[in-house]
This record gives C-alpha cells, sequence and structure tokens, in this order.
C-alpha cells in the first residue's frame, strides 16, 4: 500500500438545488519522499483533492489514507491534530499573519507542533535570514511566500500540500520558490504535493497526476525528474 | 435607483442580518433612551400641567400681612390678563388625634385649587369637612366621625378677638388630595413642630370673618393655553405679576388707612365710653360716700333713742316696783287683821255654838215632852173614840184634852222658838265663817293678783331690757357695717382708679398701636413658591439633565458602532463598487444602496426605540416619583419633536457613518477598486522596543499586543464600548448606593437621637424642665436635649429655600445629638453666638459658602442677614442651625418646642415600648423615632432601584451590541487570519484563545478605565440628578464596582461564547480561495 492513497473519493457540492461533483472518483497514490504535481484546467478538482487530502475538507465518499491513516473518517479534532501534526500549507497568496514578523509567522506554527524544527534555522534555509524581523509588507511576493513555505515545513510534517504557491509570482520567483520546494523535499524527503496549472513544470516532479472533471485522469511516473533551473517555460 | 440596487440592497440586508440588525439596535437604544428619557420630563409637566388646569390651581398668589378685602380683590380683577380673582381663607390650627398634636390647615372648598374626592363627598354645611387621608396614617378613624379642631382666635378690623371657624367640631364627610399639595411637603407653620401636617378643607360659610381674606388666588386669562413651569408661561405669569405689583402701593396704603380708620373709630369710642365709666364711677362713690354719712347719723339718733328708752324704763320700772312693794305691806297687814278678827270670830263662833247646844238639848228636852203629850193626846183621843164613856169621863177627857192641846200648843211654840234661836245661832256663825272666808279669799286674790302683776312687770322688764340690747346690737352691727363700708368704700375707689388708669393705658397703648399700624406688606406669590410644585418641577429638571447625558452615550457609542459596521461592510464589498463604478454607475447610486441600508437599520430602530421609549422610560421613572407625589398617573404622550430630534440624530450619526465609509471608497478609481484592499501592515510596537519585557513575553502575548495595536480604531471601539457599559452599570450601582447611604448617613452618623418628642403647645418652663428630668431619669435614655424647631424661609438675591431652623437650649448641647461638621474639611464645630451654620444642599441651592450672608425671613415676614460660620454636612433636608441669642435678635422669643432623646443601647422592642410610654405623657405632643423615619424613607428610596434595573440592563445591551458587532467586524475583517491558523491546525479553543486574548485583555482596559469613567459620570449623574431636598453621597461601594466588573465580564463571556460558535464555523477553503 502506497504512503497516500485516494481511493473513489467523490466530494459533492450542493448549490441549491443543483448537485456538483468536484470530484467524482477520484483514484491516485503517492508514495513516501515523492515530489508530486498535480495539473488540470480550473474546475478539474484538484484543490478540492488537495483540501481534502489537507484535512481541510471532507469527503462525500471513498477513501483517503494518509500513513496508513483513514483521514476520511477523522472527526473534527482529529482533523485539526491531523492537520497541526501532519501537514503543512502553502497557498497562492502566501496567507501569512500580516502583522507577525518573518520569524513570528513561523514561529505561529511551530508554537503549536511537537516536533517542530527551529524557526530561524528554516528561515535561514530558505534564504531569510538577514529578513526574519520583517513584516510581510516589508517583503516581495517571492520572500513572502518562503516564509509560507519555511511556515509549513517548520512544522516537520509527513505532508507538504502547495497550492498554485507561484500563482501569484513572476516568473523568475516562481522558479526559485519551485526550487525551494524541490530541494525540501530531496533533502528533508518530504512527500511535496504541488497543485499547478503550468503543466510546464511537471517534469520536475516524480509523479504528475493529471485531474480532468473530477478524476484524476492520468498519473506519470517520472524516473528522472529534472532541476527545476533546467525547466523553461 | 436601478432596479438591481435595490434587488442589492433588499438581498444585502437578508444576507448580512445580524450586522443590520446591530445597526438597528444601536438606533432603537440611541432613539428610545433619548426619546424615552426627554420625554420624561415633558410628560411629568404635562402631567402636572393637566392636573392643574383640571383642578383650577392658581396662577397667582396674593397674600398681605393684614388680610385682603373684596376692594382689593375689585382693584386685582382690574388688572390686565387677570382672568378670575378668588378671596379665600386658610389657617392652621391644632387636631388632636391618640395624643397626637397634629398642626392642620385649614382651606375653604372653593372653585380654585378644588379638592379632588377620593371618598364620600364634599362638605356643604357649616359643620362638616373634607380630610387628606393621611390623617388615617394618625388615626383609624372613618368617614362620618367627628374631628375636633382648636384654632386661635383672630382680630376682625375693629381689633376684637373673634373664634375664626364657626363650627370647630366637624364631620368628615369625604377624603381628598389636594392640587397644593402634591407632595408630602405640607409647608411651615408657626405652631407645634413648626410644620404643617395635614390639611383639611371647610366650607365657606364657616369661616367667621368673612370680609377678611387670608389669600388671593388670581387666575390669567388663556391660562389654558401655556403649559406651567414653561417660560412662555413663566414670562405669561411674571407680567401680571408686575402689573399687580403696580397696584400693590395703593392697595396697601387703602388697607392701612382701613384699618387705621376703624381702629380710631374703636379708639374713640372706647375713649367716651371710659370717660362715661369714669363718670359714672365718680357719682357712685359720691352716692355711697353720702349714704355712709346718712348711716351714721342715723345710728347716732338710734343711739340716742335708745339711751333715752332705757332711762324711762328703767324710771317706769322702779315706780312699778315701788308699788308692787307697798301692796305686799298691804298685804301683809290685812292678812294680821284677818287673823285678829279670825281669832275673834271664832270665839264668838264657839260661845253660839254653846247655847245653841243648850238650846238643842232644850229643844230635845220639849221633843220628848212633845211626844208624851202626843201620846196622851193620842191615848185621849182613842179613848174617846169609845162610845162606852161616860159624859163625865167624856167631858173630863174632853177638858184633859183640851188641856192636853193647850199644853201642846204651848210646848210648840217653845219649840218654835228655840228652833229659831238655834236657827238663828248657827246662821250667825255662818255668817261669820262666811264673812272670815271672805276676807281670806280677798287677801288671797290680792295676793296672787300682786304675784301677777310682779310676774308681768319682770316679764315687762325683760322684754324691754332685751330689745334695747338688741336695738344696741343692732346698732353695734351698723356700726360695723359702717367701718367695714367705709374700708370698701376707699377700696373700691383706689380699683376704680387703677382701672380707670388702666384703661386709660390701653386706651394710650391703642393710640400707640394705632401709630405703630404698618402699612400690610404683599406678597405677590406664583406656583413658584408651593414646595411640592417647585420640588417637582426641579425634578423634571433632573431628568431632563439624565435626558442630556445618557442619550449621548449611546448616540456615540452608536455612531462608532455603525461607522465600524458599515466601514467593514464597504471594505467587503469593495469590489463589488468597483465593478459598479466601472459600468458606469456614479456614487450618488452606489452609496444609496448603503444609505439605504443604513437609513432602513437606522429608521426601523429608531421607531421602534422611540415607540418603546415613550412608553416606557416616562412610566418606570414616574414609579419612582409617584411615592413621592401625590398626583395621577403620568400621561404618556408620544413626543414628535423628541422622537424626530432622536431620529434625526440618530440618522446624522449612523448615516453619516455610512456615507464616510462609502466616501472613503467611493473616492478610488475602478480599477484601486478592484484590487483587493492592500491588508493593514503589520508595524513594530513600542513594546518591542523595550526588549527586556519584550524578551519574557511568551509568544501569544506578542501577538496580542501586536493585534492590540494593529487594529487601533475597533479596539478602541472595543474599549470605550466595555467603558460605556462598566460606567453605566457602576453608575447604576453608584446611585443605589448613594441614595441607599442617604439613611444612614442622615440618621446614623448626622442626626445621633434616637427620639424626637415634639412637646405641646404652651408648657411652661417648669414643666418642660420636669419632663427633661423624668426622661432622663429613665435608664433606657442617655441624654435629652431641649430645642427650638422653626421652618423658615432662607433667601440669597433672587433664590429662596424653605429650611428648617434647629436652635438648642445651650450651644454646647447640639454636638451631642447632631454631628455637625464642615462639609469640606469634616473638622466638628461648635455653635457659635453669633453666625448661624447652613446645611451644604440649602448652601448649594442658594449659591453661598462659609462667610456669606443670607436672609431669613421670620414668622413676621422680616428679612433678617445672617453670616454662615460654616457649610455642614447634611443628607436629607435643609436646616440652619443658630443659637438662642441669635434667634431672639433676629427671629423671635425663644420658646423650645421639641426634644432629642438619645437611647442607650435598647432593643427596638424597648424603644417601642418607650415611645408608647412617652405618648401617654400629658406634655408630649408626637413622637417621632428615628428609627421609623428611616424605614418609612427606605420605601420611598428604594423605587430608585428602577433606575439601576434601567441602567443595568440598557448597558448590558449596549455592551453586548457593541461586543457583538465588533467581534464579528474583528473576526470578518480577519478570516484570512483566523483560516490560516485553523489551517496550521488551531485547535477550536485556541484559535478562540488567539481572538479572545485580544478582547480580554481589551476587556479588562475597558473595565479599568469604566470605573474611572463610571465614578466621573456618577458624581455627575448624582449632582444633576439630586432631588431637591436630598443630599446624595457620592460614594459607591466596593462591592458595587465587584458587581460592575462581574456584570460586564458577564456580558463580555456571553458575546464571547457566540465568538468562540461564530470561529468554529469560519470555513477555512471559502475564507482562503483567493483575496476576493
Amino acid at each position: 500500500m502506497s504512503y497516500i492513497e485516494f481511493k473513489n473519493v467523490v466530494k459533492t457540492y450542493e448549490m441549491g438545488e443543483i448537485n456538483i461533483n468536484a470530484l467524482n472518483k477520484a483514484n491516485f497514490s503517492i508514495e513516501k519522499g515523492e515530489l508530486v504535481v498535480i495539473v488540470g484546467p480550473s474546475g478539474a478538482g484538484k484543490t478540492t483533492a488537495l483540501n481534502i487530502l489537507g484535512g481541510m475538507d471532507d469527503v462525500t465518499s471513498g477513501e483517503v489514507i494518509v500513513d496508513e491513516k483513514r483521514v476520511d473518517k477523522l472527526k473534527n479534532k482529529e482533523l485539526i491534530k491531523y492537520r497541526r501534526e501532519d501537514i503543512g500549507f502553502v497557498f497562492q497568496f502566501y496567507n501569512l499573519v500580516q502583522n507577525l514578523t518573518a520569524k513570528e509567522n513561523v514561529e505561529l506554527a511551530t508554537e503549536i507542533c511537537n516536533d517542530s524544527l527551529n524557526p530561524e534555522k528554516v528561515l535561514a534555509k530558505v534564504g531569510l535570514k538577514a529578513r526574519m524581523d520583517n513584516f510581510p509588507a516589508q517583503l516581495s511576493g517571492g520572500e513572502q511566500q518562503r516564509v509560507a513555505i519555511a511556515r509549513a515545513i517548520a512544522k516537520n510534517p509527513k505532508l507538504l500540500l502547495c497550492d498554485e504557491p507561484t500563482g501569484a509570482l513572476d516568473y523568475k520567483t516562481g522558479k526559485q520558490i519551485l526550487k525551494l520546494l524541490q530541494d525540501t523535499a530531496k533533502k528533508e524527503n518530504m512527500t511535496v504535493l504541488i497543485i499547478t496549472h503550468n503543466g510546464a513544470i511537471a517534469p520536475m516532479a516524480d509523479k504528475v497526476i493529471h485531474f480532468k472533471n473530477g478524476k484524476s485522469e492520468k498519473v506519470e511516473i517520472n524516473d528522472h525528474p529534472v532541476s527545476i533551473e533546467e525547466i523553461e517555460w | 435607483m436601478k432596479k438591481a440596487l435595490v434587488k442589492d440592497t433588499i438581498k444585502e440586508i437578508k444576507n448580512t442580518y445580524k450586522r443590520f440588525l446591530s445597526i438597528l439596535l444601536m438606533a432603537f437604544l440611541g432613539v428610545g433612551f433619548f426619546a424615552g428619557i426627554r420625554a420624561c420630563s415633558p410628560d411629568m409637566i404635562h402631567t402636572i400641567d393637566q392636573y392643574f388646569k383640571e383642578n383650577h390651581v392658581f396662577d397667582i398668589e396674593v397674600i398681605s400681612t393684614l388680610g385682603l378685602t373684596n376692594s382689593d380683590v375689585e382693584a386685582i380683577k382690574k388688572v390686565e390678563n387677570v382672568d378670575k380673582v378668588y378671596g379665600t381663607y386658610s389657617k392652621d390650627g391644632i387636631v388632636t388625634l391618640n395624643e397626637n398634636e397634629l398642626v392642620t390647615k385649614v382651606l375653604c372648598v372653593d372653585d380654585i385649587n378644588k379638592p379632588i374626592l377620593k371618598k364620600g363627598r364634599l362638605p356643604k354645611n357649616q359643620n362638616e369637612c373634607v380630610v387628606e387621608a393621611i390623617l388615617f396614617e394618625y388615626s383609624n378613624m372613618n368617614i362620618g366621625d367627628r374631628i375636633k379642631i382648636d384654632i386661635e382666635k383672630v382680630n376682625n378690623d375693629n381689633g376684637k378677638e373673634v373664634p375664626y371657624l364657626k363650627q370647630n367640631e366637624l364631620e368628615i364627610v369625604g377624603v381628598v388630595d389636594s392640587p397644593l399639595y402634591i407632595s408630602r411637603e405640607r409647608g411651615a407653620s408657626k405652631l407645634g413642630s413648626g410644620k404643617v401636617n395635614l390639611f383639611l378643607y371647610v366650607t365657606k360659610d364657616n369661616i367667621n370673618l368673612t370680609d377678611i381674606y387670608t389669600e388671593i388666588y388670581v387666575t390669567m386669562k388663556n391660562s389654558k393655553e401655556y403649559i406651567t413651569s414653561t417660560k412662555q408661561y413663566e414670562d405669561n405669569v411674571d407680567s401680571i405679576k408686575n402689573d399687580i405689583e403696580k397696584i400693590k402701593e395703593d392697595r396697601q396704603k387703602a388697607r392701612y388707612e382701613e384699618l387705621v380708620e376703624s381702629a380710631t373709630i374703636t379708639l374713640e369710642d372706647a375713649k367716651i365710653k371710659l370717660n362715661n365709666e369714669k363718670t359714672e364711677a365718680t357719682e357712685k362713690i359720691a352716692q355711697a360716700e353720702q349714704e355712709m354719712e346718712n348711716g351714721k347719723k342715723e345710728i347716732e339718733t338710734s343711739e340716742n333713742i335708745i339711751n333715752i328708752n332705757k332711762r324711762k324704763a328703767d324710771n317706769e320700772f322702779a315706780s312699778a316696783d315701788a308699788k308692787i312693794a307697798k301692796a305686799k305691806q298691804q298685804i301683809v297687814s290685812g292678812e294680821n287683821e284677818l287673823k285678829t278678827q279670825e281669832t275673834m270670830t271664832n270665839q264668838k263662833i264657839f260661845e253660839a255654838e254653846k247655847t245653841r247646844d243648850i238650846y238643842k238639848s232644850n229643844l230635845n228636852n220639849i221633843n220628848n215632852a212633845l211626844i208624851l203629850i202626843n201620846s196622851n193626846y193620842n191615848d185621849v183621843i182613842e179613848v174617846l173614840k169609845n162610845p162606852n164613856l161616860s159624859l163625865e169621863q167624856k167631858e173630863k177627857l174632853e177638858k184633859t184634852k183640851t188641856e192636853l192641846e193647850k199644853k201642846k200648843q204651848e210646848t210648840e211654840s217653845t219649840k218654835n222658838q228655840l228652833e229659831d234661836a238655834i236657827y238663828k245661832i248657827e246662821d250667825g256663825i255662818k255668817i261669820a265663817r262666811q264673812e272670815l272666808e271672805n276676807a281670806r279669799i280677798v287677801i288671797a286674790s290680792s295676793k296672787t293678783e300682786l304675784e301677777q302683776q310682779e310676774k308681768s312687770l319682770q316679764a315687762t322688764k325683760n322684754t324691754t331690757y332685751a330689745k334695747i340690747e338688741e336695738a344696741r346690737q343692732e346698732l353695734n352691727k351698723a356700726k360695723e357695717e359702717l367701718t367695714s363700708g367705709k374700708t370698701e368704700l376707699e377700696e373700691q375707689k383706689l380699683e376704680v382708679n387703677e382701672k380707670i388708669i388702666e384703661a386709660e393705658g390701653k386706651l394710650i397703648e391703642a393710640e400707640e398701636k394705632i401709630a405703630d399700624i404698618e402699612e400690610p406688606s404683599w406678597y405677590i406669590l406664583d406656583r413658584n413658591t408651593n414646595p411640592g410644585y417647585v420640588s417637582f418641577i426641579q425634578d423634571t429638571k433632573s431628568i431632563e439633565n439624565i435626558g442630556a447625558v445618557f442619550p449621548v452615550v449611546f448616540f456615540v457609542i452608536a455612531t462608532l458602532i455603525s461607522l465600524t459596521s458599515m466601514t467593514s461592510m464597504v471594505e467587503e464589498e469593495r469590489i463589488q463598487i468597483g465593478t459598479l463604478k466601472a459600468l458606469g454607475y456614479n456614487k450618488r447610486q452606489i452609496a444609496s444602496k448603503y444609505l439605504i441600508y443604513a437609513s432602513l437599520a437606522c429608521i426601523i430602530g429608531g421607531i421602534l426605540g422611540m415607540t418603546l421609549g415613550f412608553l416606557l422610560l416616562p412610566k418606570i421613572i414616574w414609579m419612582m416619583y409617584k411615592m413621592m407625589y401625590t398626583m395621577p398617573n403620568i400621561a404618556i404622550s408620544f413626543n414628535f419633536e423628541y422622537g424626530s430630534i432622536g431620529l434625526i440624530v440618530a440618522s446624522v450619526c449612523i448615516i453619516g457613518a455610512t456615507l464616510y465609509a462609502a466616501m472613503k471608497e467611493l473616492i478610488h478609481t475602478p480599477a484601486v477598486l478592484m484590487r483587493p484592499k492592500a491588508p493593514k501592515n503589520g508595524k513594530r510596537v513600542f513594546l518591542e522596543r523595550i526588549t527586556f519585557i519584550w524578551k519574557h513575553l511568551k509568544f501569544s502575548s506578542k501577538v496580542t499586543i501586536r493585534n492590540i495595536f494593529r487594529y487601533k480604531k475597533r479596539f478602541l471601539m472595543t474599549i470605550i464600548g466595555i467603558f460605556g457599559c462598566t460606567s453605566l452599570i457602576i453608575v447604576g450601582f453608584g446611585i443605589k448606593d448613594s441614595i441607599s447611604s442617604i439613611l444612614p448617613n442622615q440618621y446614623e452618623k448626622v442626626f445621633n437621637y434616637d427620639m424626637q418628642i415634639n412637646l405641646k403647645n404652651s408648657l411652661n418652663n417648669e414643666r418642660k424642665d420636669d419632663l427633661v428630668n423624668k426622661l432622663m431619669a429613665n435608664d433606657k435614655i442617655k441624654e435629652t436635649i431641649e430645642i427650638k424647631s422653626t421652618s423658615a424661609t432662607a433667601i440669597n438675591g433672587d433664590k429662596t429655600q424653605d429650611i428648617q431652623i434647629i436652635v438648642p437650649k445651650n450651644n454646647e448641647d447640639l454636638g451631642k445629638m447632631i454631628h455637625i461638621a464642615d462639609v469640606k474639611s469634616h473638622e466638628v464645630l461648635e455653635l457659635k453666638d453669633d453666625e448661624i451654620f447652613i446645611t451644604d444642599k440649602v448652601a448649594q441651592l442658594l449659591n453661598v459658602k462659609n462667610g456669606d450672608t443670607i436672609k431669613i425671613e421670620n414668622s413676621d415676614k422680616e428679612e433678617k442677614e445672617l453670616v454662615i460660620a460654616n457649610v455642614i454636612e447634611n443628607y436629607v433636608g435643609h436646616y440652619v442651625y443658630m443659637s438662642k441669642s441669635l434667634y431672639e435678635a433676629t427671629q423671635e422669643p425663644y420658646d423650645t418646642n421639641l426634644l432629642y432623646v438619645k437611647n442607650n443601647e435598647i432593643s427596638e422592642e424597648q424603644e417601642e415600648n418607650l415611645s408608647k410610654e412617652m405618648i401617654g405623657m400629658s406634655e408630649v405632643s408626637s413622637i417621632t423615632l428615628t428609627s421609623t423615619v428611616m424605614n418609612m424613607m427606605d420605601g420611598t428610596l428604594n423605587s430608585l432601584n428602577y433606575v439601576v434595573v434601567i441602567l443595568i440592563v440598557s448597558a448590558g445591551i449596549l455592551a453586548f451590541v457593541v461586543l457583538y458587532n465588533l467581534s464579528n467586524v474583528n473576526i470578518s475583517e480577519r478570516i484570512r487570519e483566523l483560516a490560516t491558523i485553523k489551517v496550521l491546525g488551531f485547535y477550536d479553543n485556541e484559535v478562540y484563545k488567539y481572538i479572545s486574548r485580544e478582547t480580554v485583555l481589551l476587556t479588562a482596559i475597558g473595565i479599568v478605565l469604566g470605573i474611572f469613567g463610571g465614578y466621573l459620570l456618577n458624581s455627575f449623574i448624582i449632582s444633576t440628578c439630586e432631588i431637591n431636598s436630598l443630599r446624595f453621597a457620592k460614594m459607591i461601594e466596593p462591592l458595587s464596582y465587584v458587581y460592575s466588573i462581574l456584570i460586564t465580564i458577564g456580558f463580555t463571556l456571553i458575546v464571547n461564547i457566540v465568538t468562540y460558535f461564530s470561529l468554529k464555523k469560519i470555513n477555512m477553503i471559502e475564507s482562503l480561495k483567493s483575496v476576493e
């Protein structure tokens, strides 16, 4: 059994009288330490899948297993615990707490975790050693996203989930962020999921999952992922 | 406005109904409070106005020091704008019920100041009256019972005393209220305790002196058009008062002349009468003297007569005595003669008897011979009868017979002769004896006669001398009488002289009095001298003041809340605004949505608020005042003026805030608007610069502090909200504390006595001393002092205030019963001989301080200036303390009328028994127990608890709305942040804590500030809503702070619980999807 299993997951949103299936029997699996890129057009169900995997949403039916844990069966409190201990999230719009410095934003996460990493070290790792006392507003978009990544990985999660992490960044910065993620995955042997609508970055992944109409249409295994620096788009 | 926008607005309201409701609620509270409290004062004034109009209460009252007459009435009638003028009568008397001497004001039923019938009927006859219900508190009397009223006699214009009432025993026929007495204050009196206890109404025809009015009541024309106490009303009254003021001089003079004239006439009459009496008296004395002289002469004459008579009697009696003596002698000699005669006669008789005896024996012999002859004769006859007898014989016999016959004749003749002789002798003896007897009888009868004569002479002598003696005694009596008559006459003479001197003195006095008659002074008064009315109007002013403060708090907070609410709403819809703007809608159209939104909330809330405010608040406020005033229930009116002012103010605040919020966004270009608003930048706070503190702070604390400084506006508002809430609750409790501390302050701290004993009128000092000694001897009583207490009016400039003057018998005794301390320095003071103490509140009302001078009007309506030594601490009522000497110098002669009594430690029951014991004493008129007063007032003051409840409830609602609203805004503004931390894996309670730590800190700050704010606001409210006769202590119990804090925390907690669930409901995915 894989580290992560997504089996026949259905997620139905009730919009008034209409039911929309965001996920319609999606299936995929991910191994520990893999860097996975999920691609697909808007509305394909990528984010829904990521949310479910991150314990932020429940499923209508199907099974979600992470490290032998039935995430779909978790109660609210267990879900929070799951998020708290097992998951690191990186969003398109960073979602940093504006009122906290870079370091404090990281501390916000480490405060609540038992085996967290040292915030300063993590920040140094993401290349923000010099800026850790800066507020988000004083940082560039890329730097803010680094802080967000640092916050996510400082928790020492089992799973790092990134929803369009470069969506709001320019090309160069985006590349740097992806590099960071790739490096982190490799160095820390962390399982990383990146959602993107930019199929071009797929070669950096160990596994590429294609989403369409709420289904994982195709799963590609990339035996030789390339470094992001070598990818141009 | 475009249809789409209307739809959008309605949808918006539906979607954000919580926000809509909170704005609505703010408008509700703001307008409700403003309109409701504002309406109280006009409603109360309206109520008293209606009450006064219904019962024809006067507008102006005229009283005079020397009474008023019909010509005064006529004169006032002619004054412009005067509608009706009523002359009427009132006077204080004493009604004694259950040993209580109650000072009673006797009024007349009239068409002015009509009494309001509560039970029974109005009096129709002279001997009927109606009373007020208070009477039944003193006794268990009923309608139909009779009461007796003692009223001092009054002088008529001629200076003669007449009873005030024709009937002073009256039947109670009904129970009434009087519009003149709406409070328990019945005004001052010269009698008894110096205060009127109750009033009663009699009919006008029970008044004796109907041509001297005690007061004239005036109503003004068109008075229905004015509302009492308003400026319009006061101005009109003042102008009429001024006009009456103009005729005052003439009328005073006229009355003066009238009185002088009638007094002069009386004086002249009296003079003539005196002269007549004088002459009469002199004449009478002369006559008496003459009579006395005559009497003397008479006595002399009678004395002479008596003397003469006596001498005459003496003489007469002497000769009578001599005669009797002579007669006696004659009798003696007669007796002697008789004796001789007797002897002689007896001798003769003896001899005659001897002869007679001889004759008798001869006679016997003869008789015997005769018998022999007779028998011989008879024998012869017998023998002659014998026929056989010879003639010789016969012859012989015949011869013998003849012889015999002859012999017989001879013997018989001798016998006759003898018998004659005997007879003659016996007859002689008889005669002699008879003669002797006769002589004896003569002598005896002369003797008796003489004796009788002697006796009668003696009797005559006795009576005569008795008569003479009697006459002499009578004479002596007459003499004595004459002497006593003389002294009496002398005395009478003196008396008459004295009387004349006295009468002349009186005449001089009367003359002086006439000279002394001062021109009467008129006092032209209005309703503002009616104690109940004045305090009522003052109370409405207090409420007006509260009405000016409280709603401001609500309005300020409502504005702030709406501002935050609407700002956050507008900000949330930035993109929509941008889109609309880009589509070509103009600012007005776009803003109209928010304005309509706010206006709807504002108008609905406002109208609901004013409706409830108008209906409830005056009623609740009235509940407090109902206890203090005898008035009909408050007339609630829908006061459009205040309603619309409230609504306009609320609208200006809320819609203005909305407009401001909308415009702030609308000035941006669509492009700017459609971009997400840059989140507020984080900043370092000053605290971070103090590294040694910052370093030691926990991470979470750091975050909290940072956040607090980040959302300054909102947090400020939270603080203000909590501050307001805490302050209001503290004020609520503060009012309660201030009020409930009044009684202990006054009756335990200031007044140390346990009983006030009102003495009966006209006790002399000896009886008072006796009573005091008697009381002091009682082991339950610790101390007793004598006091003179009387009502008066204190004046400073145009300010006047009714006060009670307290004068102790000895200056140094006062301190034993009353804690006299300077209100500022709290220094304990002793009464000075030449300066007065005045209590705190009255000093404030008159605007005077230590060392100032005020005037006090004495019972003769003279105003005397007095210097205030100190303004002293006091909480209930208005008092002026002065020394006996000062009182006598400025007021009237000193005569104590009550006792302050301090007990030893005794139980309530013992105290009750003690007072029962004392009320039975003949010197005691009534007893007031301090504990009873406290209990009574306690009930009244408890009604103020409603205020506390109103304040706490509204403060609670305020706090809730503010906190809830702010918390909503906080959550919605920071939803991404919250969603983020949720994603990070914060447990629900950690998320809650993340937010609530801020709330708790702010609440704490708000509470701390609220404590100060509450303290200050309380001071302000207390001083503005203070009841005229009370001094509220500006104090708040520590426990009240605790309660206020707990209640605030309670409200905060409720909001926090709601917040907890709102936080739990935050949808991470939706919130984090994108920046809208």
